[in-house]
């Protein structure tokens, strides 16, 4: 275990050494995610000028869910983004994933250390100054558990959504193309963790609770730090089960990705 | 002697998607998927002994890279036993390859963006190797492969010959004691196709190294392998010694004699008549049935003969015959 971690931390030095050798685009990169992203946290601020809430939600509410996502998705972006599908598809299709399995290190951490995206910096500043913004907006009422649970929260996000990217690079490895309806999920996923569970019909709340537990990840935390009370009057403990159902979604994730690499056909030469 | 690699019964089935075209055939090809079955390779046995050096033969789509993936762990066969140095390759596949060397010809096995000393340097830890060993091993492998000259650019700015030298010595940096070899001179200059093969000979014999090489140079063959297997069509054709190899199937050899006049007759009886330029004839012969020797003793006795020269056909023409006259079909 260890000595993948170091193998980990080593792979992902050189990559980052390669990157630096791209020094401008990596600025523009930089000021290009912010950019979008910005503009998308506007339009929500417009949408909220005209009606006021969502779902019985504000501004500063909306904020945090938002905040929160998009931090753990760019934190997730970076560190698995050797499981980014595009990416991992070529690796397969390149016959790349043969010199991965020729290599004595869990595939795992090759895939995961063979590129750390540092330009997703942009996505995570941004994503961590809306939900500063919102502890201010909402008045956040801070307590000790809180302050403890929020980085739980934020890490149970990164692994759960790593998961759907393993999960989904591993469909790669029979198709050999992306698969677009993995993108549905995994974007999907983050976009659906930006909104109040409330908000949406009641057989799209059953899906993304018990089926795709996202709501587990965003919703009923959000609840729990915003002191909101569920509508449908939940118990207390949904908001604590968020690295529980992370490391499920991970554990799963990673059975898939063994079973698909004994079924790995490589690419003929 | 026991055997280092030992193959039995080897079969790996490819299921293949078969993709209907137009927009109707990719929708048909998501909700009802038809496979073709694709037997790459059927049945094939044999093992390997330790420091031998072995050619793997075959037209494209033989099998070869198949059996090569199935040994080194990347394939799962269909069915059929094989053991390399006492392990199962596909199953403790981490454990596995720290014992093993690859290259691929056809494709890069170092990190594409790093320089090729960084590279090298990342293998260390990843096969533990010790330090000392290590150290050792590079010193030898730089003065043999000259791979100073490049030592620090990064491998997407090498030319196929240099990342070929690079790709063997990281292969090697962990003193395997086998080698698999696939097309490790495909698309090379013939300087850097000897210099490869110069290096894998040495690592052979001072270390070693049991190597096992599919190739569709010949050359490869006639200067590294001893012993060459033949597939076809995922079939083993022939296993043997090149040697036997050439003295079953081999066509007929060519003397050609340059005489001192130009005599009206110079048929030799039992052989066709030769073809003749001037003073210049050529004989095809049989070496099975009629020594060079003695066809050349024949020939000096009845005339004045100033010059000799014995032609053996290539070995791509041998191989050629065998795979086009299905002489080896069981």
């Amino acid at each position: 275990m260890l000595r993948n971690l170091g193998m980990y931390f080593r792979l992902v030095g050189c990559d980052l050494r390669s990157q630096m050798t791209f020094r401008l685009s990596f600025w523009i990169d930089l000021f290009s995610t912010m950019a979008v992203n910005a503009s998308m946290f506007a339009s929500l601020y417009l949408v909220l000028e005209r009606f006021g809430n969502i779902g019985g939600w504000g501004l500063g509410e909306l904020a945090f869910l938002y905040g929160l996502a998009e931090t753990s998705f760019g934190l997730m972006d970076m560190i698995f983004s050797g499981f980014d599908y595009d990416y991992f598809s070529t690796l397969v299709r390149e016959g790349r994933l043969d010199q991965i399995l020729l290599r004595p290190v869990p595939p795992a951490v090759q895939v995961m250390g063979h590129r750390f995206v540092l330009r997703r910096v942009g996505r995570i500043l941004q994503g961590a100054a809306v939900l500063i913004l919102s502890f201010f907006l909402v008045d956040m009422f801070w307590t000790p558990l809180k302050v403890a649970f929020l980085p739980v929260v934020l890490a149970s996000q990164v692994v759960a959504m790593g998961a759907l990217f393993i999960a989904g690079s591993t469909l790669t490895i029979w198709t050999i193309q992306r698969v677009e309806a993995i993108n549905i999920l995994t974007y999907g996923g983050v976009e659906l963790m930006s909104y109040p569970a409330s908000i949406y019909p009641r057989a799209l709340r059953a899906i993304f609770t018990y089926i795709l537990p996202f709501f587990f990840l965003s919703y009923y935390p959000a609840l729990f730090f915003l002191d909101k009370t569920d509508p449908l009057g939940l118990p207390v403990w949904p908001p604590f089960l968020a690295p529980m159902v992370a490391g499920g979604m991970l554990w799963l994730a990673l059975r898939f990705w063994k079973f698909g690499l004994k079924h790995y056909q490589s690419t003929g030469s | 002697m026991t055997a280092i690699i030992s193959v039995r019964d080897l079969r790996k089935t490819f299921r293949v998607l078969v993709r209907r075209p137009g927009l109707g055939g990719s929708i048909a090809n998501l909700f009802a998927p038809h496979y073709r079955s694709v037997q790459a390779v059927e049945g094939v046995s044999f093992s390997l002994q330790a420091g031998e050096l072995v050619g793997y033969l075959g037209p494209n789509g033989a099998g070869k890279s198949t059996t090569i993936k199935v040994l080194t762990g990347l394939l799962v066969p269909t069915g059929g036993e094989v053991r390399v140095d006492g392990q199962v390759p596909w199953e403790k596949r981490e454990r596995y390859v720290k014992g093993i060397g690859v290259v691929f010809g056809n494709r890069p096995t170092l990190w594409w963006d790093l320089p090729v000393i960084d590279s090298l340097e990342l293998l260390q830890p990843m096969y533990d190797i010790p330090a000392e060993r290590f150290r050792y091993n590079l010193v030898e492998f730089k003065r043999m492969l000259e791979l100073d000259e490049f030592i620090n650019t990064p491998v997407r700015s090498l030319s196929l010959g240099q990342r070929m030298r690079a790709d063997l010595c990281a292969a090697l940096l962990h003193e395997p004691k086998l080698l698999f070899l696939d097309e490790p001179t495909i698309g090379l200059d013939v300087v850097a196709k000897e210099q490869i093969r110069r290096f894998v000979l040495d690592i052979n014999h001072r270390r070693g190294v049991t190597v096992l090489l599919t190739t569709h140079d010949l050359t490869d063959v006639e200067r590294l392998c001893e012993r060459v297997m033949i597939l076809d069509h995922g079939k083993l054709l022939y296993d043997g010694t090149l040697a036997a190899l050439n003295g079953r199937f081999e066509s007929a050899w060519t003397l050609k004699v340059d005489f001192e006049e130009e005599y009206p007759d110079v048929s030799v009886a039992g052989l066709p008549a030769p073809q003749r330029v001037g003073r210049q004839a050529l004989y095809l012969f049989n070496h099975r049935e009629l020594n060079t020797a003695e066809l050349v003793q024949q020939l000096m006795a009845r005339f004045q003969v100033v010059d000799l020269e014995v032609r053996r056909p290539p070995l791509e023409e041998t191989i050629r015959r065998i795979y086009a006259e299905q002489l080896l079909t069981k």
